[in-house]
């Protein structure tokens, strides 16, 4: 017996040997050079997929069927265990994400410090310190809104989320559509910034390409922190139309909530 | 002293292995490291471990203690392709055809090795996706520290201890890891691992328990990828019929599997931890040198990758030649 304990602790000091000299952890203990990360952007309403025109029921007791929803994301910078602080260049900062075009959930950015990276932080919208450089200073991203109808005009600016579809409730029977766009609005500008921690480091490194995978849960649009019933905006019965006035900023606050992060691949 | 020496020889033979991929002194291996390097560095979520050479469905025969013989068995497994609550099921069939042995090679020491063949397929939304080849290689040897003489008492006793390897010979290949569906989709683990085993067998006249525990340290492969240590436990109840020439036993019993999270980069990767146990039944039946067994299990209890992979059940049918 005590010999067959010896041969068995001979194993696994062999198996700690063994492992010790099999690894090449080269690859992530050189913390040099830049690489690459990818954010994904998945759309939920609530725990499921989110699937365009299918009926997503709210805690107002109000059916979506929602057929666009698209949103810009923006400004994003990225934090390393350490606190230090990566901003992303600002002139190439700005994307839309789209749900119906699947190209457009995935956002690679480059040249990257290799580290690991524990916190990621955007905006949506675009911010009024770019929106103030004038349409001249907006580069090639005003052509690009403008394409995917996230600009209402140059004066009254850019719609920073779009989503959109037909809903009913006890009150409105039959499929009405509805809009809501966030924006700048004469009293608010409306544009939020989204800081997410993520649940596994995102080793950036030469040859490790994280992707950070988001989920934005669209329900919390208006059924978030704030409740808002498309009903009470139908008033003409022409369709629910948030674009403006008071409730930008309680829906702006809801986005706030919409996004977490499922899970960081480092592949 | 002569055990000793056996058990030297086992230790040299693995790590003869494991230095062969830094040496290629055996061809084989060569081929293996060209193998591993060739494979891409991209990696995916985690795994179950669904890929060992049987896990908990042990290394033994409950009628015959030294044999050659073919098993195949089947495992199914329902896996969540998605990350969503309304993300598809789909079904994945574990197909393994295995030749196992456990030969004497000295008064005390039995040599196992199991070598392991897997046609797995799964049908994704995407289509349907097969993986075959070769899987990984376990060599242990049992030493047997307890044994009782058969007529001397009431009760005979039989306990073994034992270690052994597992080679990286099949494929690890992290394309199967697409999103987060069953990371157990693969014909190896891609690493040297390596298991510590004891069987005691308690008999009773014709009524025998056998109980088994092994314990598989799981290394980093080539792609600092690191599957879960890995813990399988199972107790069986058996009778012994004598009908004529031929030798009958039924069997029943529990069977358990624990994994330990993955590890990724030195990094934990959430939601690859887990257990299961199953119930299990089967029955052997030998005619002089041969015999046939059939096993099935299905799960009493599970929690596997954050409920992620649900295993459904598993069979087993083996043919073996006593020695």
């Amino acid at each position: 017996m005590k010999n067959i304990l010896k041969y068995n602790f001979a194993f696994v000091a062999l198996a700690l040997f063994l492992t010790s000299c099999n690894s090449d952890d080269a690859v992530i203990t050189n913390v040099s050079g830049t690489g690459n990360l990818v954010l994904e952007f998945d759309q939920s309403y609530g725990d499921n997929d989110l699937i365009l025109s299918q009926a997503n029921a709210t805690s107002q007791g109000e059916t979506l069927k929602i057929s666009t929803i698209k949103y810009i994301v923006s400004n994003i910078v990225l934090t390393k265990a350490d606190g230090t602080i990566f901003t992303y260049p600002k002139n190439q900062s700005y994307f839309i994400v789209d749900e119906s075009k699947p190209s457009s959930h995935v956002i690679d950015l480059t040249d990257i410090p290799s580290g690991d990276y524990v916190k990621v932080k955007f905006g949506i919208g675009v911010d009024q310190q770019q929106f103030n450089l004038g349409a001249d200073g907006q580069g090639n991203f005003l052509a690009e809104a403008q394409a995917a109808d996230l600009l209402w005009s140059w004066s009254a600016g850019y719609k920073f989320l779009a989503f959109e579809g037909t809903f009913t409730s006890p009150i409105v029977t039959s499929d009405t559509s509805f809009m809501v766009h966030t924006g700048q609005t004469g009293t608010d500008y409306n544009y939020t910034e989204v800081t997410l921690d993520l649940p596994t480091k995102a080793l950036v490194r030469p040859t490790i390409t994280p992707d950070v995978h988001l989920i934005a849960d669209v329900s919390k649009i208006i059924d978030g922190t704030n409740k808002i019933k498309l009903t009470d905006y139908n008033g003409m019965g022409m369709g629910a139309m948030i674009m403006s006035g008071a409730a930008l900023p309680l829906v702006t606050a809801n986005l706030n909530g919409m996004f977490h992060v499922d899970h960081v691949h480092n592949d | 002293m002569k055990n000793k020496s056996s058990i030297l020889l086992l230790l040299l033979f693995v790590c003869q292995l494991a230095s062969a991929t830094e040496k290629d002194t055996i061809t084989r291996f060569t081929y293996q490291k060209m193998h591993l390097k060739s494979l891409s560095l991209e990696d995916d979520c985690d795994a179950c471990g669904c890929s060992a050479s049987g896990g908990s469905m042990g290394f033994s025969s409950m009628l015959n203690s030294n044999f050659v013989g073919i098993r195949y068995f089947y495992q199914s497994y329902t896996s969540r392709d998605g990350i969503f609550a309304n993300s598809p099921w789909v079904d994945e069939n574990f197909n393994t055809a295995q030749v196992w042995a456990r030969i004497p090679v000295a008064n005390k020491i039995q040599i196992s090795a199991l070598v392991p063949y897997h046609f797995h397929n799964r049908m994704l939304s995407t289509g349907e996706e097969n993986i075959d080849g070769l899987g990984d290689i376990t060599v242990l040897a049992m030493y047997t520290a307890i044994q009782t003489m058969k007529d001397s008492a009431v009760y005979s006793h039989k306990l073994q201890l034992g270690g052994g390897v597992k080679a990286p010979t099949g494929k690890y290949k992290s394309s199967n890891n697409l999103g987060t569906v069953n990371p157990g989709f693969q014909l190896g683990t891609g690493s040297w691992d390596y298991l510590l085993a004891a069987e005691y067998v308690v008999q009773r006249k014709k009524l025998g328990l056998n109980t088994m525990a092994n314990y598989t340290f799981k290394t980093e492969n080539k792609k600092l990828y690191q599957f879960g240590n890995q813990f399988n436990y199972g107790s069986t109840l058996f009778y012994l019929f004598d009908v004529d020439q031929i030798k009958l036993v039924p069997q029943v019993g529990f069977a358990g599997e624990v994994y330990e999270t993955n590890r990724q980069y030195k990094q934990d990767v959430p939601d690859t931890s887990g257990d299961i146990l199953f119930g299990k039944f089967g029955v052997e039946a030998g005619i002089n040198k041969f015999s046939v067994g059939v096993n099935a299990m299905a799960p009493i209890n599970q929690n596997l990758t954050g409920g992620k992979v649900e295993a459904n059940y598993r069979w087993s049918v083996n043919l073996n030649y006593s020695l």
